[in-house]
């Protein structure tokens, strides 16, 4: 039967269709899996050649920017930051003024490799130092005096997605615990979600198996409208989500990954990406960036996370050549202070460095610095907005025109090669 | 019944952000006027931030206040009803205003309808939402007007588009101060020439429009239409019943309790045919979840406020003047995710080394007074250790589904837990993931 389906079925309906040798609708939960696993084994699809793929890595928190991208040479830096400033021979240096935070190396290692762009002091005018405003503010792409409905990949999709067949595959897919605002949109598509981490993988799939057996159950000829509509949406979920875990289960890493959920996400997007799925855009999240007091060990322990997962990631896609398919990039709702606070922490602060990674990105340093002559308690002003970052991206990697996106017009950056 | 809704409807508290900022708003106005560019612009945004934060805070306190089941019949009697009177946060953004609003509903929840819209007429919220403050003698804005006779009172098709024009000019002079929250009835801007509506003519005002338009044979079924869509079912009504019950409830002269105690007593109410065919809205399955779990509403956005907000309803946001449309609309790939997620959320513990300061800080303080867990653990499922599969399949359907649940969903139950040997650990560990798995099933969703 795999043999002569040249792909998998996509909608319920023609799952139904292929099993339709009497096998009913009471036995999908039965066979479907195992016929599924089948199928996306021997059948995965060739990825598009054109089809580009964006990472998106939040630091969710508010990462310190300053002692990410340390401009170990500025006394001014060492005056703000008594207790917390790295010590210029620590910092993995990249010019003569900058360097990366030691616990950085894996990342350092992708600079001098060409695969990992920096971009400095990005921020918005009028910053906002609530967590979730500030968060949504970058996830809407809005000004910040105006609240969106809408995400900025949502509204990607909206315009990217329109008029195509609909298939129920996930256009965006995102690991973390909660859809990301960034993928609000004015219509519906297909997206997914994954929690993150594979601590309990075992029972997840247990669940989904006695979930299938539960929406299979409630199918009797004789069921309202409501509730077949509610059927046959748990199905297309579940179908989605029995090729996912199916794919993330078969996936052969050429890279050994760090043994950290932040890495083992990163893993399950390199594996969704192999398998071809139509996704453009997937969502991954790291937490805890929210450095008050004691900042120096907590924000070691999230760099290194970030550094040594973003690397394998980075390795794993070269070594499946899909590495000129995809872009990674990080975002945090905020930088920090650059003044200390009296808990060896920092405090809400603007603007901070963001990475772009990829091969087919245009490594090192871009923008401009932050001046840091600023007194006690003052904050960083920003010299690239972030929606340059998306404008660039928009155009230049995922090819959508980005005043359909962002409303009006940033300039590009030359961040891409 | 009268348990359910005692005599004098239980309203929720005001948050204290709220009632701080509306009580800095007359000097913060003041501090606004006279400033002009980036000052002012600055002194706009942080006024947004405050409003924004209370609006939060007060999202936050109705979910508390919802979530006590001595309130959970009102809580829900007074979101239908906000769903029928609808303004939302995103123009009107001044969290006491909202509160305002539905602390008028709730205390004209139970008295005549009439009174009620005559009261919403005069809610500050509402004033601004549908434009009455834009209405002049000169120039009547007909949007409050247009909703009052399709929205509250009557539906589409039962008024002419000359009702509008005429009852629009009856609502002239309505206005609301913004800062202080207070209707105000401004004489000079009001139209009191003669009107002729619904085939009447007369100097009416508006409560004389809101009186005619209970007079028309319509408002006798509109509402409690509204109300079997709301509680009952999304597909056609049984209009035989409808009428019958239109004309009694204009009978006893459109009294609300009089319409409650009916129509929830009714045998149409627990009617078969209207049980496990109706999907949730988020709000009723985020509350059934942790009532049903015996949990208290966390304080974090991320397990409340964010994951309703996935789930398609976002609370004082509804996404127009209809109100939320519910039904199948609720459900798509993304929702269902969503509300299969915050199942997962609460059957997890709190990791709170990734909790931001301000997140902990609201923790701490939740937990000192909470009388209850915010997260599910395992050992809760410990009285279920013991006894064969079968029986513990039923008692989590009985617990679950209200018994609800077909033959099917108690023996793959029954299946799963049939694994659930060994030690307790083990064992109370398989019975809280049947738990969970159950909560996340096409069952759980309805109702």
């Amino acid at each position: 039967m795999q043999n002569s389906s040249p792909s998998l079925p996509t909608t319920r309906r023609e799952f139904l269709a292929r099993s339709a040798k009497g096998i009913g609708l009471l036995a999908f939960s039965q066979f479907a899996p195992r016929f599924l696993v089948q199928s996306t084994l021997a059948e995965t699809p060739k990825p598009e050649k054109d089809r580009t793929i964006l990472v998106l890595v939040q630091l969710a928190g508010g990462n310190d920017g300053l002692n990410t991208f340390i401009p170990f040479q500025d006394p001014n830096y060492h005056r703000l930051r008594p207790t917390l400033a790295i010590p210029a021979p620590d910092v993995l240096r990249l010019d003569d003024f900058h360097g990366l935070h030691p616990a950085m190396t894996a990342m350092r290692g992708l600079v001098s490799d060409g695969k990992l762009a920096i971009v400095q002091n990005v921020g918005y005018p009028n910053p906002n130092r609530s967590h979730f405003r500030s968060t949504e503010i970058w996830e809407t792409a809005s000004s910040s005096d105006e609240v969106a409905a809408t995400g900025w990949i949502g509204r990607f999709l909206d315009n990217a997605c329109a008029g195509q067949p609909a298939t129920h595959d996930p256009v965006a897919v995102h690991i973390s615990n909660g859809e990301p605002q960034s993928f609000a949109s004015a219509t519906p598509h297909p997206t997914f979600g994954l929690l993150p981490g594979r601590s309990n993988f075992h029972e997840r799939e247990e669940t989904r198996m006695l979930l299938e057996r539960f929406s299979a159950a409630t199918g009797n000829p004789s069921a309202d409208a409501s509730t077949s509509f509610l059927q046959q949406t748990y199905m297309d979920t579940l179908i989605t989500e029995t090729k996912v875990q199916r794919v993330l289960g078969a996936y052969r890493a050429a890279q050994t990954y760090p043994g950290t959920p932040f890495a083992a996400s990163l893993r399950n997007v390199a594996a969704l990406i192999a398998a071809g799925l139509p996704t453009r855009v997937y969502f991954v999240s790291l937490s805890g960036f929210d450095t008050h007091a004691n900042q120096l060990s907590q924000q070691a322990r999230l760099l290194g996370q970030l550094s040594d997962g973003l690397a394998t990631f980075q390795k794993d896609l070269e070594r499946h050549k899909l590495d000129d398919q995809v872009v990674t990039m990080t975002f945090s709702e905020f930088g920090r202070r650059p003044s200390e606070n009296q808990s060896q922490g920092t405090d809400h602060g603007t603007a901070a460095p963001l990475f772009v990674m990829g091969s087919r990105v245009r490594a090192g340093i871009h923008g401009t610095a932050p001046a840091l002559d600023v007194a006690r308690n003052q904050d960083l002003k920003f010299s690239t907005d972030f929606r340059q970052v998306y404008a660039t991206m928009l155009d230049r990697w995922l090819r959508c025109p980005p005043t359909a996106v962002l409303g009006t017009q940033f300039p590009n950056l030359p961040l891409l090669a | 019944m009268d348990r359910l809704f005692a005599d004098q409807p239980a309203r929720f508290e005001k948050p204290h952000s709220v009632s701080e900022l509306e009580a800095a708003a007359p000097a913060l106005a003041e501090e606004l006027h006279g400033t002009t560019g980036e000052v002012r612009r600055t002194k706009l945004r942080d006024l947004r931030e405050r409003e924004r934060a209370a609006l939060e805070d007060l999202s936050l306190a109705w979910l508390h206040f919802a979530r006590d089941p001595a309130n959970a019949a009102t809580a829900k009697w007074t979101l239908f009803l906000s769903d029928v009177y609808v303004v939302s946060a995103e123009k009107v953004r001044n969290a006491a205003l909202i509160y305002d609003h539905f602390d008028i509903i709730a205390r004209h929840s139970l008295g005549p309808a009439p009174r009620l819209t005559k009261a919403i007429s005069r809610s500050p919220a509402m004033v601004m939402y549908l434009d009455l403050n834009q209405s002049r003698r000169t120039a009547p804005n007909e949007n409050f007007a247009r909703e009052l006779l399709e929205l509250f009172v009557l539906g589409e098709g039962n008024y002419s588009e000359a009702d509008i024009k005429q009852a629009a000019r009856a609502f002239t002079g309505y206005r609301a101060q913004p800062r202080r929250g207070e209707f105000m009835f401004q004489r000079r801007q009001h139209d009191a020439g003669p009107k002729t509506i619904f085939g009447v003519t007369g100097p009416f005002g508006g409560d004389d429009v809101i009186d005619l338009a209970y007079r028309q044979p319509a408002a006798r079924t509109f509402l409690p239409h509204e109300m079997m869509k709301f509680y009952l079912c999304d597909s056609p009504l049984p209009t035989e019943y409808l009428v019958g019950l239109g004309a009694s409830w204009q009978a006893a002269a459109f009294d609300l309790r009089w319409l409650v105690r009916r129509f929830f007593t009714s045998r149409l109410f627990f009617a078969t045919a209207f049980r496990g065919n109706f999907i949730k809205s988020p709000v009723q399955f985020y509350l059934g979840l942790l009532g049903d779990l015996g949990l208290e509403v966390a304080p974090l956005h991320r397990m409340s406020l964010n994951p309703l907000r996935q789930m398609g309803q976002w609370l004082f946001y509804p996404p127009n003047v209809r109100g939320w449309v519910g039904g199948p609309h609720w459900m798509n790939s993304a929702t269902l995710t969503a509300r299969r997620q915050l199942v997962e959320m609460l059957f997890s513990p709190i990791h709170e080394q990734t909790l931001n300061a301000d997140e902990q800080r609201a923790l701490n303080d939740a937990r000192a007074h909470a009388t209850k867990p915010f997260v599910v653990d395992d050992a809760q499922f410990m009285d279920l250790v013991g006894p064969a599969p079968r029986i513990v399949a039923e008692q989590l359907t009985t617990r679950f589904l209200a018994g609800d649940g077909s033959g099917h969903v108690v023996s793959d139950l029954a299946s799963f837990l049939s694994h659930a040997t060994g030690a307790p650990k083990f064992a109370v560990r398989r019975i809280a993931r049947a738990a969970a798995a159950l909560l996340q099933s096409p069952q759980y969703q309805v109702t």
